[in-house]
């Protein structure tokens, strides 16, 4: 308070235009970064509408003189073999993601609860030891994961993309629920386990409801994670149809390498639904944040 | 000491005045179990696989052999890689791709989250396109991108010909001196979302009769800024940089989709060196050395990532 009192009021027509001033200053901003953020998303979906031969002119078609779906055609067609290929990488990808979101959320709920609520010897070791997964890169555990999935029979499974994707969505999701947890008035638990609940009814039946905005959040942190992760899928499975859709495009592609609008359109259908789902339910994921990362 | 049974246990009061961690291991034996499968899931990804990799990094292993009949080489592959010419260049190209591409995606984040922190018309679907290049997979962006850099139908290159700013289209990632440059603006365009994220969500908590005295009190937009705002931030700031450094020194895909590293190194940074080394030319034994440095780096950075954390943990506690 002390360094406001500190401050010297300044002529009121000086602190107009300078008000102003910022507030053009972010609009202006705001409409670069609007540019600089959809006009390559833009331009992904212009050339996914482009045949082939108009996507490579030169100077280019700034708009499709004849927009053709074609591309969306031939990769949903499940009569071809690239439509095949791409509807099996999307249904892989489907089930991967879908199996670790819901053992994310099995791991993370009574473990975030436990450090939140709890205050067993070890609870803060184990809790940045668990934040510390955030650290390291996927590379330095590729090798031993790898001879570990043999070890245990997940090579070419989807078990070992579940396995090991659960791991990076953990760190995250248990801090940003354990924030969630400390924000729910212990009170109520107390009250529950007064009226004859154990603790363990009064977790189920009391925090799990008031957290779900949490565990959505969590749930769709999660699934994106999974949905677009690369270098596992890309070292753990060989077999093409097995392969998630980011490993599965690139591999198609590292083939065909000058459809582009065959690419472009590749990686709109693969976007669609992580961003419908996250623009869905973000209300939940910034709340969570504020929740959980933030206030603290 | 002795181990103290549970009936033993069961018999002494709670307040005992001595702090015996078995004990009270064993009061909280029930607690556990909450975080035993977060714990087990853990050790079995994480554990193993660092202490394999610290293993692997004392040992030779040449192409053609299996893995199990590597030879123990000591500090060898740690020597090799300090006097190597590949691993400064490595390095610089590292640090320039993590120092810039923390900077800006921070500083667009935060600026981005100022700028729309003031309510507007449209201020919610403004938010969430500029959110969007964070939720789509890298492996989109990195090719959106190539197209967008192609040297002969590349859309930037088109325009700068028309504009007149060059006679044909410059060659962004096939060339030595820019390749770096234009992957890391694909990289602040994937990242500053999070920023803007956390630095949104941070703004929130800023207590809004602060910022009204503050103004009673005549201080000016920057000043109210500056005094209010940004103290109340410091945490907040510091683990979104923090964490945005850690994301950026572990980039992988960005690079190795659109140049694979080259071209001649010029985009190699640590992590897609290691790969090649590892998965290209199946130097085992360098690559884990690498592995174990980039561990080391890591480590500091950690200390530094649970100290702000558990500075939040602390100013928690007393308040």
């Amino acid at each position: 308070m002390s360094t406001v009192s500190e401050t010297i009021p300044r002529g009121r027509s000086a602190r107009r235009v300078r008000i102003d001033g910022w507030r053009w200053g972010g609009r202006a901003f705001l409409v670069f970064m609007l540019l600089y953020t959809a006009l390559p998303m833009i331009w992904m979906l212009l050339t996914s509408i482009k045949s082939g031969f108009a996507a490579m002119q030169f100077p280019p078609q700034w708009w499709p003189d004849q927009p053709t779906l074609a591309s969306y055609q031939k990769l949903l067609d499940p009569q071809n073999s690239v439509g095949q290929d791409f509807l099996r990488f999307f249904w892989n990808s489907l089930i991967v993601s879908t199996a670790t979101t819901i053992l994310s959320v099995i791991v993370a709920v009574p473990a975030a609860y436990a450090f939140s609520r709890f205050t067993f010897p070890g609870r803060n070791f184990l809790f940045f030891a668990v934040l510390l997964r955030n650290m390291f890169p996927a590379v330095i555990f590729l090798v031993p994961l790898f001879i570990l999935m043999r070890a245990i029979g997940l090579v070419n499974t989807h078990g070992s993309l579940v396995l090991t994707y659960l791991t990076f969505g953990l760190p995250l999701a248990i801090w940003l629920l354990k924030g969630f947890y400390d924000n729910i008035p212990v009170q109520l638990e107390q009250a529950a386990r007064i009226d004859g609940a154990t603790r363990f009814q009064a977790f189920v039946l009391i925090v799990m409801p008031l957290s779900a905005p949490g565990i959505i959040a969590t749930a769709i942190y999660s699934f994106i994670g999974a949905w677009n992760e690369y270098i596992y899928a890309y070292t753990f499975l060989s077999k093409n149809e097995q392969l998630t859709l980011p490993v599965g495009i690139q591999r198609f592609f590292s083939e065909n390498t000058t459809d582009f609008p065959g690419l472009m359109a590749a990686s709109f259908m693969m976007s669609v639904p992580v961003v419908v789902l996250f623009l869905l339910l973000q209300r939940y994921f910034v709340r969570a944040l504020t929740e959980g990362a933030v206030k603290h | 000491m002795t181990i103290v049974s549970g009936k033993a246990e069961a018999r002494r009061t709670l307040q005992s005045a001595r702090s015996d961690v078995l004990r009270k291991m064993w009061e909280h034996r029930a607690d556990y179990a909450y975080v035993l499968p977060a714990i087990a899931v853990m050790l079995i990804v994480i554990a193993y696989p660092i202490y394999y990799t610290i293993e692997l990094s004392f040992f030779n292993t040449p192409p053609g052999l299996q893995l199990r009949d590597k030879i123990f080489v000591g500090f060898n592959n740690y020597g090799a890689i300090l006097t190597s010419g590949v691993f400064w260049q490595v390095t610089f190209n590292t640090l320039i791709w993590t120092v810039a591409s923390t900077f800006f995606s921070f500083a667009l984040g935060f600026a981005a989250a100022l700028a729309l922190h003031r309510d507007f018309i449209g201020r919610g679907v403004l938010r969430a396109i500029l959110i969007i290049p964070w939720v789509i997979s890298a492996v989109a962006a990195s090719y959106i991108w190539k197209w967008i850099y192609h040297s002969d139908f590349g859309i930037i290159g088109a325009v700068l010909v028309e504009l007149g700013w060059a006679s044909r289209p410059p060659n962004f990632i096939d060339s030595v001196s820019t390749v770096l440059p234009s992957l890391i603006v694909v990289n602040i365009w994937r990242e500053f979302p999070f920023a803007m994220i956390m630095m949104t969500a941070g703004l929130q908590t800023v207590p809004e009769q602060l910022l009204r005295a503050a103004k009673v009190d005549g201080a000016n937009a920057w000043q109210r800024f500056w005094h209010v705002t940004f103290p109340h931030l410091r945490n907040v700031s510091t683990v979104t940089i923090l964490l945005l450094a850690v994301a950026n020194f572990n980039s992988f895909i960005i690079p190795w989709i659109m140049t694979g590293g080259g071209p001649s190194n010029a985009s190699h940074i640590w992590i897609t060196h290691i790969y090649e080394l590892a998965f290209g030319r199946q130097r085992w034994g360098v690559a884990s050395a690498y592995s174990v440095l980039l561990f080391i780096i890591l480590m500091t950075l950690g200390y530094f990532y649970v100290r702000a954390l558990s500075g939040n943990e602390r100013k928690d506690g007393g308040a």
